[in-house]
């Protein structure tokens, strides 16, 4: 029987009981052409260090889990297939631009508080009156928001945005993306929460749109373009607000 | 030990991908446009100042060093618009009713063929 075909995975690993600095372990793995990165994470795992930690759940690209570096590049490793690697090495990083826990795994705590931040939910000021029936809305209003609302949260837009590495008052392009996705939301009349939010500092001028974000983005959500015309919204607010400020008058 | 790892500052992040290189050339192509802005602006204090030193000036820039300058100013120039006009389509979606404009259209609606007709309008009125 011919001897199975092997790949090396260069593992970032850290503990933060025992390590002061992270390391790379090295892993060979057993390469089968239909296996994807986070298949063979999963088979260390399993067969040879119980210890690796990371990420992951429903292993089709849905759940934006599984979201590492893969030879620098942010990827979801349930989308990484070891074929387009073979027969070199591949190096497994956690995502950039966050704080890691344990080897793989990030703190997304800061991410959570932007996320909340934006308000993304519908928000409306007749929340608990139903009598007038569902609130309608045509194809053509869908179509202003769907593209937005295929983000599945897994972080890859971060860890390509060179702004969420260096300003923490920039809520990153997930965040404003899935803000504006509400803001373009015909049921929505949550957009001047919103923008409270936005215009406050760096939070979403922050962006220079380096695009890279969209680039990166597994499910097409082209976040850095939602950023622009976020943008374009909020510059209106800002002078609307210069003219007439909140409270004035009342 | 306990605790988060943070890594390192990264100060030459602009040479990590070729997209934020792409980035940083499409940004510092801005200085060339602005210092084409001085250039112009110059033009126009010299013609302010008369024929003679409207002339001198022109004379001036049609030097090697200055001819060398423009072409360098052009392909800036150049490419700092059509890096935007293929941005604009990504930050000014237009919709026709449930489907989107492709981007190419949508560039030259709203870049390409703005540009095209300001420039020959500009061409016919210096030849005319």
């Amino acid at each position: 029987m011919p001897a199975q075909d092997t790949m090396t995975l260069e593992i970032f690993r850290y503990h933060p009981e025992t390590d002061s600095e992270p390391r790379f372990q090295s892993f060979e793995v057993p390469y089968n052409e239909d296996w994807v990165v986070l298949d063979a994470m999963n088979w260390i795992k399993d067969h040879v260090d119980g210890s690796l930690t990371h990420r992951w759940s429903c292993r089709m690209g849905v759940c934006g889990s599984c979201g590492m570096m893969v030879n620098g590049e942010p990827k979801l490793t349930c989308a990484a297939f070891l074929k387009d690697y073979y027969p070199f090495s591949i190096k497994v990083e956690p995502l950039v631009n966050f704080a890691v826990e344990r080897d793989l795994v990030v703190s997304l705590d800061g991410f959570m508080e932007k996320l909340q931040a934006v308000k993304p939910y519908i928000v409306r000021d007749d929340v608990n009156d139903t009598s007038g029936g569902e609130y309608m809305q045509t194809p053509a209003q869908l179509a202003q928001y769907k593209q937005y609302s295929m983000c599945i949260n897994c972080m890859l837009c971060y860890a390509a945005c060179p702004v969420a590495g260096h300003e923490d008052e920039f809520l990153g392009p997930a965040a404003l993306a899935l803000g504006h996705r509400y803001n373009k939301d015909s049921r929505d009349q949550g957009q001047s929460e919103r923008l409270d939010v936005m215009l406050m500092g760096e939070a979403i001028w922050g962006c220079t749109f380096v695009g890279e974000c969209t680039e990166v983005c597994p499910k097409h959500v082209d976040p850095a373009g939602a950023i622009q015309q976020a943008k374009a919204g909020a510059a209106q607010e800002y002078f609307k607000r210069f003219v007439a400020p909140k409270g004035a008058g009342a | 030990m306990s605790g988060q790892y943070h890594r390192p500052h990264r100060w030459a992040w602009f040479l990590e991908r070729p997209g934020y290189m792409r980035f940083m050339v499409r940004e510092l192509t801005s200085f060339f446009v602005g210092g084409y802005l001085v250039v112009f602006l110059i033009t126009l204090a010299r013609l302010g100042g008369g024929e003679a030193a409207f002339a001198e000036w022109v004379a001036a820039l049609a030097s090697p060093g200055w001819m060398a300058a423009h072409i360098v100013a052009l392909v800036a120039a150049v490419w700092h618009a059509v890096t935007w006009f293929a941005a604009v389509p990504q930050a000014m979606p237009i919709y026709l009713g449930e489907e989107r404009l492709p981007a190419p259209i949508a560039a030259i609606v709203m870049g390409y063929g703005p540009w095209l007709t300001v420039t020959a309008v500009i061409v016919w009125w210096v030849l005319r």
